[in-house]
């Protein structure tokens, strides 16, 4: 009867234990079997308790590191957001349209030229033709020192493009080297006007202007003929 | 859903010598080939010779649009018209040159005003050649 | 429908059916929308509504038709725009001719397909005759 007694209560106390250490499998860190008799299960209960205890501590410090690195990573991504955007700010500062007469604008280009840099400038100057109204525009390459296959034909594609919206565009400053690159990559600047330096660009500029302004004084002129007969 | 391709037909107005085109919307490509053969009719009937097409609110132009604009160029030319095409976006420009489409002998202007003064300009080459 | 290999990180945006001329027009509208959504420049946008516009027109002269699948995802590290074009027509029979610029079969213009290529970032084409053609096109974002 004794025995039997005695059984029953082992029995509870391993169906406790199977319990606090399901709780504890399930996510309650802070269960603890906590065993108020001293005898030869205690022992083992206690045992548990420990390995409980460690288990916790274990698993709080790397949450607390995945914190942390969670943390650190997006900062980097935060840092690497801004550096993109300094990039793109930087080459688009690198590019500067400016209206220098009537109808004329310049695009002095210094430094070394890579693809993505000539997309960039290439689509500032396009907008900036649209919004000036301006029909002339020199890209002067003066501060350029070599150019590839892919940039020569950015180039190519800005004057093309410029031509479509209705404008001319002249490429100015081309040095012996770029020459020389240009004629042994078989690019074909033949359609492109050229000038030697942004002094004769400009001067071609304002003849053009003149030209054009010459037009309109004599359709005005011609206009008044007609009226006077 | 199925709209009468008749109903999108797009206004041609006469100005002095010069027919004037507006395209206002994104065409499809019987309206393209339709607004094709329409200025060629107006430029024989009215006796037009210059024609002004706006496209500056075209968003895209593809190489079936593109051909189409510089085949009416050379249709017209033939016809003792000559073409202008008008306000051409960046974006669009681009991507014709890209697409290998660089429409040489199509003439272009910035705008409007730009493109009628070229035309005027072009009349009065003619008359001088004349005299 | 021929398949080209996908990712399942790649999200739909849209699944587009293209039956008439009408169908071009509205979906090559809709793919700049995408775009747009996705912050692309204006000419970026513009390429791809135009590499688009291409794709869909040799659909609907040599496929009778087809389905446009619009997603977006990552593509070797970078977040793309991806659109798959698919017709059952009767295929390409030359791949690299079709893909040689100024080569038309006729209808088109030539300046189709590899026009397209050269306004995306990445083009897959994939044609066996008789079963049709499917074009992907991305575009980095």
């Amino acid at each position: 009867m004794k025995e039997d007694y005695k059984i029953e209560r082992v029995k509870e106390r391993i169906n406790y234990i199977e319990d606090v250490l399901a709780s504890v499998a399930a996510g309650d860190i802070d269960a603890r079997i906590n065993s108020e008799v001293e005898d030869d299960l205690s022992g083992i209960e206690a045992a548990i308790d420990l390995l409980i205890d460690d288990l916790t501590d274990e698993l709080k410090q790397r949450k607390k590191m995945q914190k942390e690195v969670e943390e650190k990573l997006a900062k980097i991504q935060e840092q690497q957001k801004t550096i993109f955007q300094q990039q793109s700010d930087l080459l688009e500062l690198s590019s500067p349209v400016s209206k220098v007469w009537d109808n004329v604008l310049i695009l002095p280009v210094i430094g070394t030229l890579d693809s993505q840099r000539t997309q960039i400038m290439m689509e500032n100057l396009l907008e900036k033709i649209v919004e000036t109204g301006c029909t002339i525009s020199i890209l002067d390459i003066t501060g350029v020192p070599t150019v590839d296959t892919q940039v020569a034909n950015h180039l190519l594609k800005t004057v093309t493009a410029a031509r479509l919206l209705g404008t001319e565009c002249i490429i100015s400053g081309i040095s012996p080297a770029i020459a020389q690159t240009i004629v042994h990559l078989g690019i074909d600047l033949s359609s492109i006007n050229t000038k030697a330096t942004l002094q004769d660009a400009m001067i071609y500029a304002m003849k053009q202007n003149q030209l054009s302004e010459n037009v309109k004084l004599h359709s005005l002129f011609a206009d008044s003929d007609e009226n006077e007969e | 859903m199925n709209i009468d391709l008749h109903e999108k037909r797009i206004p041609i107005i006469k100005i002095g010598n010069f027919l004037i085109v507006s395209i206002q919307v994104d065409m499809h490509d019987k309206l393209a080939i339709q607004l094709q053969s329409q200025i060629l009719e107006e430029i024989e009937k009215t006796g037009a010779k210059g024609v002004l097409i706006d496209i500056s609110v075209l968003e895209m132009v593809d190489s079936f649009i593109g051909r189409m604009l510089s085949g009416m160029a050379t249709m017209a030319s033939i016809m003792d018209a000559s073409v202008v095409i008008v306000g051409m976006q960046p974006a669009v420009a681009i991507t014709l040159v890209e697409l290998g489409l660089e429409m040489p002998g199509v003439d272009t202007a910035l705008n409007m005003e730009k493109g009628m003064e070229m035309l005027e300009k072009r009349l009065k080459d003619d008359d001088y050649k004349l005299y | 429908m021929l398949q080209l290999t996908t990712d399942s990180n790649w999200t739909e945006l849209g699944k587009y059916i293209i039956k008439t001329e009408h169908d071009i027009v509205q979906v090559r509208q809709l793919i700049r929308v995408h775009a747009k959504e996705m912050n692309m420049g204006i000419i970026d946008q513009t390429r791809v509504t135009t590499a688009v516009s291409e794709l869909l027109r040799n659909m609907y002269n040599y496929g009778g038709g087809g389905e446009v699948l619009v997603e977006t995802g990552v593509v070797d590290d970078k977040n793309a725009l991806i659109i798959t074009c698919a017709d059952e027509g009767s295929g390409i029979e030359d791949l690299d001719l079709a893909m040689s610029d100024g080569y038309t079969s006729g209808m088109g213009m030539g300046y189709g397909l590899p026009g397209a290529k050269r306004l995306v970032d990445r083009f897959e084409i994939k044609s066996e005759k008789n079963i049709g053609t499917t074009v992907r096109v991305m575009k980095w974002r």
